[in-house]
């Protein structure tokens, strides 16, 4: 199963990247590949929407903190939206959470991101 | 001390300035390693840490660029010096002991520290982890227990145990029939449809092993772990998970691996008995529901009054042995002001039976339409029965053809147990079979017979039901007793006749479950 990741960058100067799939050893890679380039590209403000993944592993949780360690060292903002209850759950036992914040809903996200 | 060791010096101080202060260690190492590059002339130095036997770039500095991961042939083209945890690579320089000793003691320490540190954080990710696994294992019990959505269940299991085993794919079969083992959910690729239960690749995976060619299996896979679903040790399903992950790529799961799937296959045991359950209780309730309808169906069947006519009194009663049965009454009125008394019996009971009945109603109905009931129309009558019902099932019929005001009786008896004529002075005459039952042969031949009735003279007739009502002795009813109970109650209004034999009979069973159908039909000429 082969994750699929899109971005859609945002006027707001938001960055979603978008998952569909598992994330996993793979997965984790393509999307920290995704992240690591609009981080090159100069983008400091980062959301994750996970509506289309219902599974995530790992060593795809460890990718996901080597992405949220590298926006803490450029100082940029990492966040993620719409994620299921039970990777909502599990982000929070792993202490994602306390460097990345939870949105419900895409929206709503953006808005906090963006400032307004 | 030479300048460049006082240099050196003061920059180790910085940096020893640097930790203190609480700065990062891979901060001060970073520094460190920019300083020896500088101070050795390399055009480029990295810190590689080991991790899981390769060795992983942590740190770099100067021009070209080291890879993220260095295999040890390509290491051993560049100057080497191990570190604790790592080794220290330098493309181009001279490393002059007297001189870098000190910045490369530091940077060693530093090193170690980054190690210290690392392993601390994979320490603490895998207490972490523990977590969500038991809050998994956790969040499926409560799901079985709020769910009886065998689909949603199937697929929250194998997710988790795909997720918590880190596998790049997974599968759950469900055992089938045939003592093999048919695909219910696939995750992350594709499975073989259906495991035979003499394959050896399906006798490899539940003995624990990788069996010989995993890819046949589930294509793509290089290791697979599966354990089996029991309930009450009877193969109930599989779960299958393939090829562990790790930041190097997939490799085979391991005895811990094992025992967390062990306790997924046992939820999913509890989930899948547990909605098994459910569905035999929902398929019960539906079977109750429809067997009701049927028996509202087959009670529409049966005549709501009969005819009032001159010349005689008529009256009828069934009772089933279950909720639907396979006996069948009936007076139809016919041309002239004839009247057909009847009664059928279809072999077995229960809801094949009451699907004879309804095939024998319409056919009868349709059949009759204004012509005698003689032997012509039962020949008839028994070719549709012989097309349309099973090799086993027949109906025994008598039906009779009675003249209200003359008492002229014709009948056509079809394999059914003679009717009774209890004639008002105490004879009793029989009404013989003239045939096979219907439905036996394609080609049954039957004739008929007759007879008169005159006033007080009581025509019977009944299915086996009541004469073969057995006691707990497996004494039956029997004719006799039917006949002495007509005798004696033969001048009581016929509904009260009914009465008294449906109480001797019942009286007689002595508690024991009625094992037919009952029907009886009387018609007393006034």
């Amino acid at each position: 199963m082969t994750l699929k990741v899109t971005v859609d960058r945002k006027p707001e100067g938001v960055a979603v990247i978008y998952t569909e799939g598992y994330i996993n050893n793979q997965g984790g890679e393509e999307i920290a590949r995704v992240a690591f380039d609009l981080i090159g590209d100069g983008h400091k403000v980062l959301l994750l929407n996970l509506e289309g993944t219902k599974i995530v592993n790992s060593i795809g949780i460890s990718i996901l903190i080597e992405i949220i360690e590298k926006m803490l060292e450029i100082e940029g903002k990492l966040a993620f939206c719409n994620l299921t209850p039970t990777i909502e759950k599990t982000f929070h036992i792993m202490g994602l959470t306390q460097y990345a914040a939870i949105h419900a809903d895409e929206v709503s996200a953006v808005a906090e991101m963006a400032g307004r | 001390m030479t300048g460049t060791a006082a240099a050196s010096t003061a920059a180790l101080a910085g940096y020893l300035e640097l930790a203190a202060g609480g700065e990062a260690d891979r901060k001060l190492a970073q520094s460190l390693l920019d300083g020896l590059g500088r101070q050795t002339g390399a055009r480029a130095a990295a810190a590689y840490l080991k991790e899981d036997g390769t060795l992983v770039r942590e740190l770099s500095t100067g021009a070209g660029s080291f890879p993220y991961r260095i295999a040890e042939d390509e290491a051993s083209r560049f100057e080497r010096r191990p570190m604790a945890g790592g080794e220290l690579l330098l493309d181009g320089g001279t490393i002059q002991e007297e001189r870098d000793t000190p910045v490369l003691l530091a940077l060693a320490a530093a090193v170690r520290a980054l190690v210290l540190e690392k392993k601390l954080k994979r320490q603490r990710f895998e207490v972490n982890y523990r977590g969500v696994e038991l809050e998994a294992l956790y969040d499926v019990g409560l799901a079985i227990a709020s769910t009886l959505n065998l689909e949603q269940l199937s697929e929250e299991i194998l997710l988790r145990a795909v997720s918590l085993l880190d596998a790049r794919r997974g599968a759950l079969y469900a055992a089938d029939r045939d003592g093999g083992y048919r695909l219910s959910r696939i995750l992350g690729g594709e499975a073989r449809q259906r495991l035979a239960p003499d394959d050896p690749q399906v006798a490899a995976l539940l003995q624990g092993r990788t069996p010989p060619a995993p890819q046949d299996l589930m294509p793509g896979a290089e290791h697979l772990l599966a354990v089996a679903i029991e309930v009450d040790g009877d193969p109930r399903g599989l779960l299958v998970v393939g090829d562990k992950e790790s930041r190097r790529g997939v490799g085979p799961f391991g005895a811990s691996d094992r025992r967390t799937l062990s306790l997924f296959a046992n939820q999913a045991a509890i989930a899948l008995e547990n909605a098994n359950l459910h569905r035999q209780a929902l398929e019960k309730e539906r079977l109750l529901r429809e067997i009701e309808l049927a028996a509202e169906i087959q009670r529409r069947l049966l005549p709501a009054r009969l005819p009032r006519v001159e010349g005689v009194e008529l009256s009828g009663w069934n009772r089933s042995a279950r909720h639907v049965g396979g006996d069948y009454y009936d007076v139809l009125e016919l041309p002239g002001g004839r009247l057909a008394p009847l009664v059928a019996d279809v072999s077995g009971k229960g809801m094949p039976a009451a699907l004879m009945v309804s095939t024998l109603y319409s056919a009868l109905h349709l059949l009759l339409d204004g012509r005698e009931p003689g032997p012509d129309l039962v020949e008839r009558l028994n070719g549709h029965i012989f097309q349309s019902s099973a090799p086993n099932k027949f109906i025994t019929l008598l039906v009779t053809d009675v003249h209200p005001v003359s008492g002229e009786v014709r009948y056509v008896n079809a394999g059914h147990n003679p009717g009774i004529v209890l004639r008002a002075g105490g004879e009793v005459e029989e009404l013989p079979p003239g045939g096979m039952p219907l439905g036996f042969f394609r080609d049954g031949r039957y004739t008929g017979g007759e007879l008169a009735l005159a006033p007080g003279d009581l025509l019977c007739l009944f299915s086996d039901g009541i004469t073969e009502a057995a006691a707990a002795d497996d004494e039956e009813f029997g004719a006799g007793r039917l006949v002495d109970l007509l005798r004696r109650s033969a001048e009581l209004p016929l509904p009260e006749i009914i009465e008294i034999v449906d109480g001797e009979v019942t009286r007689f069973a002595d508690g024991a479950p009625q094992a037919d159908d009952q029907t009886l039909v009387l018609v007393r000429k006034r």
